[in-house]
């Protein structure tokens, strides 16, 4: 039972991060197009900016990893 | 690296301004600053004015801004095509090409409006033609005899040949013959063999019912249907002829004259270039005065031309750098061929300032180590430097793609290093067939050992980025933003001592010491950065923990490799297997190169360089001549 639980919080941990990331990504990604069609000099600003939510899942990620092998 | 400037002042008499602007345009060297602010002082000011050009400098301009203007004109009427380059000095013939010109650009536009009235004449004719082409297929096998005559129709749908048709029955049973075709514009074509004595009576009547004849020229009144169709196939040829002539001549023209007006045009560009510098100069009574901006290396091999050529009336001096002029200061980098190919991604970053760092270098050390890090497999490593060996042999004169092939070349010797670390070739291929054996760490099971490594680069890298912002703070002697930076410095270092004290890795004697440490430097970080210095704080913890995609990313790609040979595995036939596993690894390669790639970069992006660089430099542009670099 422990273990189950275990597995479905890092399950937790990880797919609503990536969820969240997905998101704010679709947002800041076509946000991010659309300006590169007008202004192709900023592309780093946007490679910066579409990849800045992905700490978020990064992190989920870690959680998980603590979660199901111990960091401790 | 951002190259080391020198502020000039360069002094003469005023008779030498026009040969000393030539020479400085010449050698490329200098940036005029037109502003005096930092170049100045107060006391001298009031013997020093903006230069003014005399009446021989402003005719001189007009004329050439209009000679500017024509040659545009003239070359707007020419045909774009390559043409040769002239080594001619037009200065001493100026007059002779400016009256050239003159019957040059009347005889073009003469041309042009030749060829203009054609163009209209052909497009007319085109309208013609779209009936012609359809109606001529209609001719075949109709009797062509005196008695015959013909109607052109253009109709709106079948419907409406139906209709006529049903018409021309009524009025002339047996008489006529409708044939339609459809035209290639969509419309349909039709054409009318009647005889001769009721066909003025059947186009009065189509008249009235709103079924328009096909109109053809006015200048075609009186022909018969053959003679009109004969006598616009030939017009239209003989138009497409006179174009065509006209093309010629101009093209002959332009391979003729090309040469000389585009050199004629590039000499007034760096003539008015000089006269519109002359804005930028300054004058004393006697004297003229130019300030600018140019490479501390360069300063010897300038002064010491202006000595030569004008027997030291012309001199340089190199004034001291202020305070006020670190956020003006043009900016130039220059970087060893290992880090140059690394300008690709510097380039796409705004320009750093003076005091800031050039980030280039930074990114050629550390891009291919994560690069490495990440993808970390021997065989994916030799793949990778036979395909970017190919790319540079193959893509030489390209833009982009060098640069890219030798950055791709360093990423694969580093992912192949790793490889060897992690003892990978092709996932567990190399375990499989040769038991290579990993040299330090094994990444597909010591998932913790490798986040902490991951975690540990990321804390090295934060921690030299918050370095060399401190340092960065320092040169432009921002005393409290030095300061606060390097508290923030301290706290990082602390909490990461904290951390490692609490799980057992340092003496936990360091524990309360190290809390107390933090919590009285935590005010001071306050009154020194401000509010919002707790949360930069916060975020560089942050930045720290994203370096764990170093490790996430990179167990993606083992797992990918070791997926893909254990399904080659299963598929029990060895041609099947090979092409399972080879289609899987090259989609893993695929993967692990733009994965890697754009996962380096963010981390220098986004956690490194906001850590230190500060954008907002000015690019160094030196007064020279138009192409030259």
């Amino acid at each position: 039972m422990e273990k189950t639980l275990m597995a479905f919080a890092a399950a937790l941990a990880i797919g609503l991060t990536a969820l969240a990331t997905a998101w704010v990504q679709s947002k800041v990604g076509s946000a991010g197009a659309g300006a590169l069609a007008e202004k192709p000099e900023l592309s780093a600003t946007i490679i910066i900016l579409v990849a800045i939510p992905e700490t978020m899942v990064i992190l989920g990620f870690v959680v998980a990893a603590m979660i199901l092998f111990g960091g401790g | 690296m951002i190259v080391k400037m020198s502020k000039v002042e360069i002094a003469g008499p005023r008779e030498l301004l026009e040969k000393v602007l030539c020479l400085l345009q010449e050698t490329g060297l200098l940036q005029i600053e037109p502003d005096t602010k930092g170049f100045i002082e107060k006391k001298d000011a009031v013997y020093i004015d903006s230069f003014l050009p005399d009446k021989g400098a402003m005719t001189e301009r007009f004329f050439l801004e209009d000679l500017r203007a024509r040659t545009d004109e003239l070359f707007s009427y020419l045909p774009k095509i390559p043409i040769k380059k002239s080594y001619i000095d037009p200065r001493p013939i100026i007059d002779t090409i400016n009256e050239t010109l003159q019957q040059h650009l009347l005889a073009c536009r003469e041309m042009i409006q030749k060829k203009d009235a054609y163009r209209k004449e052909l497009a007319e004719l085109d309208r013609y033609n779209i009936f012609l082409d359809s109606v001529e297929s209609l001719l075949e096998g109709l009797r062509k005899t005196p008695d015959m005559d013909f109607i052109g129709l253009t109709l709106r749908d079948t419907e409406a040949a139906a209709l006529l048709n049903e018409f021309l029955n009524k009025q002339a049973a047996g008489r006529f013959e409708l044939r339609t075709s459809t035209a290639s514009d969509g419309s349909i074509a039709g054409l009318i063999a009647i005889e001769k004595e009721i066909s003025d009576k059947i186009k009065s009547t189509l008249s009235d019912k709103d079924i328009p004849e096909f109109k053809f020229p006015f200048a075609f009144e009186g022909l018969t249907f053959f003679q009109k169709i004969e006598l616009l196939r030939k017009r239209i040829s003989e138009v497409i002829s006179e174009i065509e002539a006209v093309d010629m001549q101009l093209e002959s023209f332009a391979m003729k004259w090309g040469p000389i007006y585009s050199r004629v045009r590039e000499w007034t560009d760096e003539r008015l270039s000089v006269l519109n510098t002359v804005g930028s100069v300054f004058e004393t009574r006697m004297c003229f005065l130019i300030y600018g901006w140019m490479v501390y290396e360069n300063v010897e091999k300038l002064r010491g031309r202006l000595t030569h050529d004008y027997e030291g009336k012309v001199v340089l001096d190199e004034m001291e750098i202020l305070e006020e002029d670190l956020d003006r200061m043009p900016v130039i980098l220059k970087n060893p061929a290992y880090f140059k190919p690394f300008e690709l991604f510097t380039k796409m970053l705004p320009l750093p300032r003076y005091t800031s760092y050039d980030p280039t270098p930074f990114i050629s050390i550390f891009f291919p180590v994560f690069f490495g890090m990440i993808l970390g497999d021997a065989g994916y490593g030799l793949i990778l430097l036979v395909l970017s060996f190919f790319m540079l042999k193959k893509f030489k004169k390209r833009k982009f793609l060098p640069d890219a092939s030798k950055i791709l070349l360093i990423c694969s010797i580093y992912t192949l290093f790793f490889g060897i670390i992690y003892g990978e070739f092709i996932g567990d291929l190399g375990h499989r067939l040769f038991s290579l054996k990993p040299l330090l760490i094994e990444r597909r099971t010591s998932i913790i050992p490798m986040l902490y490594f991951a975690v540990s680069v990321g804390m090295a890298h934060i921690l030299l980025g918050t370095f060399l912002g401190f340092a960065t703070a320092f040169r432009r002697k921002t005393k409290k933003e030095a300061l606060s930076r390097f508290l923030n410095l301290l706290i990082i270092i602390f909490i990461l001592l904290l951390v490692a004290s609490l799980f057992g890795l340092f003496p936990s004697l360091l524990t309360r010491p190290l809390i107390l440490a933090i919590l009285f430097l935590t005010p001071c970080l306050l009154f020194t950065g401000g509010l919002l210095a707790p949360l930069e704080l916060l975020r560089s913890m942050g930045n720290i923990i994203s370096y764990a995609r170093i490790m996430a990313i990179g167990l993606v790609s083992v797992l990918l490799a070791f997926v893909a040979n254990c399904l080659a595995g299963m598929t029990g036939d060895i041609i099947t297997g090979i092409v399972v596993a080879a289609l899987l690894h090259l989609l893993n390669i695929i993967i692990g190169v733009f994965s890697p790639a754009i996962h380096s970069l963010r981390l220098h992006y986004v956690e490194f360089f906001s850590k230190f660089i500060e954008p907002g430099g000015k690019k160094f542009e030196p007064f020279r001549k138009e192409g030259k670099i």
